[in-house]
């Protein structure tokens, strides 16, 4: 009997591009065991974005959109709104990293939330801008040395990072969104279930949802794959706290 | 009997598998991969392998493309 | 629906846009096209069609090309400085190739500017401010009767040829009031589903993108892009002839100045100078080889604009080595008035006496 296989929702024959040990296979390879176990793949509409998501649509095998830099929950919003002005429900979702949804797109993801549209949006938070080798970010923590902060960040030169998941928490149209990590097993189980949740709380037309996935990024940080993840369970768990944020269904 | 299956020309050798394996299954082998470092393989002399997949949920590259029980 | 009625070019290019079969409108107020947005506000409501106030122009332009992806025929109006904001996204639309229609009811720049009308971005709207090889089709209206039947005529365009479309209007036109009739949309429907994103249901999942890190394709598609272009050039040029036949001197105007342009034209007429009006409709394709045609007969090329010469270049490119251009034009304000315009031409002609009659 075979307990695992390769998803469905995952293209035949495609390999992703991905620095060895990075999180975002991981973490697609998640969503699309979420969307084979909803049985949604038939009617799922993704829209990827800028930076190391892009090629997203090369491996996920789902209808797909790229946005530009930062307007993925707006190109979304369209999706979404024109399929229901057609009488169609379909499932729609944003795959982007946190430059793209907290830096340049933060007014796009936080109207999307407080318009409580009803689309999935799922961020990797990596700590810093990764396809361009890793520069200071909106995530990046006091402290670590990037490509653009070459003596660490500082809340003098470069200000603070921002908690993402909160501000989305506070949002009232919001109506589920958790910070995840994906270091061991049980986070990564973790994890599935939370995006899972996003997804069915959009089936269910509950309002916008949304997953932080505290992820790797070896190459930038200069450590191993197995070192980094010990980096995201001792030191980024600490100031990115993992947990449910909002969930209606528990209000 | 429980094993798995290891596609080396996708394993980018992070070792994330070794790493997440209860029982210690997974080693590096001999052979290099599309990094130029060791790919891995799976060893199970004593048949400890319960094909939990806790090695294919971990593995960032779909590497591991198939655990049977 | 084909009774004659008073109204505002805004509200005739929303009631138009209707018609058309738009389902998403996606908007943020700006003066002077905001009617534009309140009328749909109800209208969209009523009829259970997409309408979002957007958080900014980027976010309107951007839920537009998600919408279009969806295979929506979508509407988004806007002016100037704002639509200056959007312009990274009609370069991927463009890229892309999903059509949508965007209004741009022009007021006076450049920066904030003012709300005064003017016809400052035609080279914003016909050479275009995103990056890379591309084009949008730009319809200029001249009349409210226009506003509506080129609306129609966007959504057809942007709908054919997998573009977007421009509706280049201005403050005056689409605040003044007149006599119109909201006609009949009286083109065929395109079929899209051959392309549109709604779930990879009984086919292979599509991707819409516009990156591409094979040099090869990246080429390729250009090419392909500028194909599609040169079809347009080829297809569909629009434009209006006022007394050309046997014009010696040939205004040429766009937009709203162009119908203060035909007084001047009867003006001349009236003491028998050959004199006649030449109308872009479409700013692009412009119809350079219409243009110069009249350049076997006419000397002088007059463009009157209302900024400080911006199709003035187009016009050149079509005038023969035969024909002077001269230009008249103001940024913004009241605009051009029959006898600022005879005061330049009349001078005009006093110089050309020889050879102009």
């Amino acid at each position: 009997m075979q307990t695992y296989a390769k998803p469905k929702s995952i293209k035949e024959n495609s390999s992703f591009t991905f620095c060895s040990g990075c999180d975002h296979g991981l973490a697609i390879k998640l969503v699309a065991q979420v969307i084979d176990e909803l049985n949604i793949q038939r009617d799922t509409i993704a829209v990827s974005s800028s930076g190391c998501s892009v090629f997203l649509y090369d491996f996920l095998d789902v209808d797909c959109v790229e946005a530009p830099h930062g307007r993925a929950c707006a190109v979304a919003t369209g999706v979404k709104r024109a399929h229901r002005a057609k009488g169609n429900n379909k499932i729609v979702f944003t795959y982007q990293g946190d430059g793209d949804f907290a830096s340049i797109g933060l007014g796009e993801s936080i109207h999307s939330a407080l318009r409580g549209e009803n689309i999935t949006a799922i961020c990797i938070n990596n700590t810093n801008y990764g396809m361009t080798g890793g520069q200071l970010g909106p995530t990046t923590p006091m402290g670590q040395i990037t490509a653009t902060s070459p003596l660490g960040r500082n809340k003098e030169y470069h200000g603070f990072p921002i908690q993402t998941v909160q501000h989305i928490a506070i949002c009232e149209g919001t109506c589920f969104c958790a910070r995840v990590a994906l270091y061991d097993i049980k986070n990564i189980y973790n994890a599935k279930k939370q995006i899972k949740k996003a997804f069915e709380y959009q089936q269910k037309g509950l309002g916008f949802s949304f997953v932080e996935i505290l992820s790797s990024c070896p190459t930038n940080w200069k450590l191993s794959p197995i070192d980094s993840h010990k980096k995201i369970e001792e030191e980024l768990t600490k100031i990115y706290p993992l947990g449910v944020y909002k969930d209606i269904d528990h209000e | 009997m429980a094993h798995i299956e290891i596609n080396s020309n996708l394993c980018k050798s992070c070792y994330l598998c070794i790493n997440a394996c209860p029982f210690g299954l997974i080693k590096k082998s001999a052979e290099t991969g599309k990094t130029g470092e060791y790919t891995v393989e799976f060893y199970d002399k004593e048949k400890k392998c319960t094909a939990c997949a806790s090695c294919a949920m971990s593995c960032p590259d779909i590497a591991i493309t198939g655990v049977f029980k | 629906m084909t009774e004659r009625e008073l109204l505002k070019g805004n509200i005739a290019i929303a009631k138009a846009s209707l018609i058309a079969g738009c389902e998403c409108y996606f908007g943020y107020p700006i003066t002077p096209q905001t009617e534009i947005g309140e009328y749909l506000s109800l209208e969209m409501q009523k009829r259970h069609l997409a309408y979002v106030c957007a958080e900014s122009e980027i976010g309107a332009i951007n839920m537009a090309l998600g919408a279009s992806a969806a295979g929506a025929k979508v509407m988004v109006s806007s002016s100037s400085c704002a639509v200056a904001l959007m312009q990274e996204t009609i370069s991927y639309a463009c890229a892309d190739e999903l059509p949508f229609v965007l209004v741009n009811v022009m007021r006076a720049g450049p920066g904030q500017g003012y709300i005064y009308p003017s016809q400052g971005d035609y080279n914003q709207a016909t050479v275009g401010g995103g990056n890379g090889d591309y084009h949008t089709i730009v319809l200029s209206p001249s009349t409210v009767q226009e506003c509506a039947d080129l609306t129609y005529r966007a959504f057809y365009l942007s709908q054919k040829y997998r573009n977007p479309a421009i509706i280049l209007a201005d403050g005056l036109l689409g605040q003044m009031s007149e006599s119109a009739v909201i006609k009949e949309y009286p083109y065929e429907e395109i079929d899209n589903s051959d392309w549109i994103l709604n779930g990879a249901s009984d086919r292979l999942s599509r991707n819409i993108h516009s990156l591409e890190p094979s040099q090869l394709k990246l080429n390729e598609h250009n090419v392909n892009l500028k194909r599609k272009y040169t079809l347009i050039e080829n297809q569909e040029p629009m434009y209006e002839e006022y007394f050309c036949e046997d014009a010696e001197i040939i205004i040429t105007a766009f937009g709203s100045m162009a119908r203060y342009t035909k007084e001047v034209v009867n003006h001349y007429r009236e003491k028998g100078i050959k004199l006649g009006l030449f109308r872009p409709i479409t700013l692009y394709p412009f119809p350079y080889q219409q243009l110069r045609k009249l350049s076997y007969s006419a000397k002088l090329f007059v463009d009157i604009e209302m900024n400080l010469g911006q199709m003035l270049k187009d016009v050149q490119l079509s005038a023969l080595s035969n024909v002077q251009t001269a230009f008249i034009g103001k940024p913004t304000g009241d605009w051009l008035k029959k006898e600022e315009i005879t005061g330049v031409i009349d001078n005009l002609l006093k110089d050309k006496n020889a050879n102009i009659r």
